[in-house]
């Protein structure tokens, strides 16, 4: 599903943000990655989403090195890939419904079909009454929530979520994981960028650690070094 | 677990404020830009121009077809009335001349029409140069006759012209050719500065309605990188901007094409136009009238155009 090889990333000429990242992520897996604030965790699934491009090593998706892809590919890739920003990045002066409604017009769906579907979507989360509420007259967690069922709303193959539980109480975070873990039984490979111990711990699934730019695997039972081989 | 409909509703249900409405399709805030009443501004009063232009040189065209069809094949044959040895021609040696010219030019099969000049013919001729109360019995008059061709030939009005020296040697054929070239050739120039002119209003009109479109994507940079990384394509991203485009051109150009074919109404009511007029007034056909309609039509396909190549070029900066 993703493979990364020897892949460094910098913003600018600043220092390397990611060095020498190696991994591999299979089809319908369920990640947990975590590691301090600043670590390169939202770098990562920049990385992964194809917001950027690493400034060394290799990117597949689904398969394919992203830089043998054509324009259209990629942007057909990215419609296979929902994504929850850290800070949500809601169109603002969209309503909930139509927010959560993009992917499926981006993908030409019919507006009946989006309709029954962000309706459901909404209700589901607990924001039937705000479907024509602005972001900014949202909660914290209400804007999440959008954040949340637009990523999903087109059963994406590969899922990539922020720190999505951040701002939101226990509860409703443990009824998010439980989306999560409902969409990767039904196929969707899932990566979650979180600082929460108790969630990790709570739902046990194998955790990506970044430190000082670099990877390492962590499988719940024993550390192991992804970047031993990693010697200049 | 608690079901997410049993949770506080913190957010106190004004629905006027703070309600996202998604018009027309977009997802961007287009309508809302600030400058989409100056560009429909800039549209109209270009479209304005282009109309002025447009129909001037169409109402060129008219006039030097008239000019030129009523000139073209007509000829003037001159009688001096100074024989070339300094002597003065009689009335009547006049007249016996020009009778013979006409008999000459009657057994041509190229011409159409004859007809001698008689003295109150010459006197319309003269009178406004010299004045209405002239008396012409005191004046040297040449004799005129005009002619009208079935075509113009070079050879064969070389031809008429040597027949014509045979009667006298002095005798003139005036083929209006000079001035009529004059007169064509300066119409020509006034339609190349029109088209000049034209062109430079289109090419203001693209430059300026590229320049919206990017500052518009430069106000929404974030919402269509957005886009974009959900996986919009170009052209899902590129046609709602070339949507916009074409709805604030087709507005300002309507407008300016509407209010141009006010003036061009007045001024061809206040210009008037008898049919033997030497300068037609401001006159356009139907059809012109037409194709200047559809000018708004021509300037939203151009702004649509230049919308998309400066949408495309802007989007390929995105990884
Ligand atoms: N757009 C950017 N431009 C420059 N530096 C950045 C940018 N985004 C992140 N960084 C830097 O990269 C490092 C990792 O940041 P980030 O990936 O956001 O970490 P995390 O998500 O784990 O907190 C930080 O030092 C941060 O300052
Ligand atoms: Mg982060």
């Amino acid at each position: 599903m993703i493979k990364f090889e020897h892949v460094g990333l910098r913003y600018g000429v600043g220092p390397e943000v990611l060095s020498d990242i190696n991994f591999t992520l299979e089809p319908g897996s369920f990640h947990f990655l975590t590691g301090p604030s600043g670590a390169g965790k939202t770098s990562l699934m920049t990385l992964m989403y194809l917001g950027r491009k690493p400034t060394r090593g290799l990117v597949s998706m689904f398969e394919q090195n992203i830089n043998d892809m054509s324009r259209a590919q990629l942007g057909a890739l990215r419609q296979k890939i929902g994504v929850v920003f850290q800070e949500f990045r809601l169109l603002p002066h969209l309503s909930a419904f139509d927010n959560v409604a993009l992917p499926m017009r981006i993908t030409g769906h019919s507006e009946s079909e989006v309709k029954s579907n962000v309706d459901e979507l909404l209700e589901w989360v607990g924001l039937g009454d705000y479907k024509n509420a602005l972001p900014l007259t949202l909660s914290g967690g209400q804007q999440q929530r959008v954040a949340i069922a637009r990523a999903v709303i087109a059963r994406p193959k590969l899922l990539l979520a922020d720190e999505p539980t951040g701002n939101l109480d226990d509860d409703i975070g443990f009824r998010l994981m439980h989306l999560f873990e409902q969409l990767n039984r039904m196929g969707t490979t899932i990566v979650i960028a979180t600082h929460s111990q108790y969630i990790m711990e709570r739902f046990g699934h194998p955790r990506l650690v970044l430190e000082d730019g670099r990877l390492y695997m962590h499988d719940n039972a024993n550390w192991v070094q992804k970047n031993i081989e990693g010697v200049y | 677990m608690k079901a997410f409909s049993l949770l506080p509703l913190t957010f106190s249900r004004n629905r006027k404020l703070g309600v996202g409405e998604r018009k027309g399709g977009y997802d961007l805030p287009l309508h809302k830009s600030a400058g989409s009443h100056f560009l429909v501004l800039l549209v109209g009063l270009m479209s304005f121009l282009a109309m002025m232009a447009l129909s001037a040189t169409m109402v060129l065209g008219g006039v030097t077809q008239h000019w030129s069809s009523g000139l073209k094949n007509k000829v003037t044959i001159e009688i001096p009335a100074q024989k070339p040895g300094g002597l003065l021609r009689s009335a009547a040696e006049i007249k016996e001349l020009a009778l013979s010219v006409e008999a000459l030019l009657k057994a041509n099969p190229n011409i159409k029409a004859l007809h001698i000049l008689e003295e109150n013919d010459i006197h319309d001729l003269v009178s406004p140069w010299l004045g209405d109360d002239v008396v012409l019995d005191e004046l040297p008059l040449p004799g005129l006759v005009s002619a009208e061709l079935h075509v113009r030939d070079k050879d064969k009005l070389e031809s008429i012209g040597k027949a014509l020296t045979e009667i006298a040697s002095d005798i003139r054929l005036d083929t209006h050719e000079s001035w009529l070239e004059d007169i064509l050739r300066l119409a020509g120039t006034l339609k190349l500065s029109t088209l000049i002119v034209t062109l430079i209003i289109g090419a203001t009109t693209i430059v300026a309605i590229a320049g919206a479109i990017r500052s518009r994507m430069a106000e929404h940079k974030a919402d269509i990188e957005l886009l974009h990384l959900m996986g919009a394509s170009d052209l899902y991203i590129t046609k709602q901007l070339q949507r916009h485009a074409v709805v604030l051109t087709l507005k300002g150009a309507l407008i300016g094409v509407l209010s141009g074919l006010v003036i061009l109404l007045m001024l061809s009511a206040f210009g008037g136009s008898g049919e033997g007029a030497t300068i037609p007034g401001m006159h356009l056909s139907a059809s012109q009238i037409i194709i200047l309609l559809l000018l708004p039509g021509l300037i939203a396909l151009i702004a649509s155009q230049t919308a998309r190549v400066t949408v495309l070029r802007v989007l390929g900066q995105m990884p």
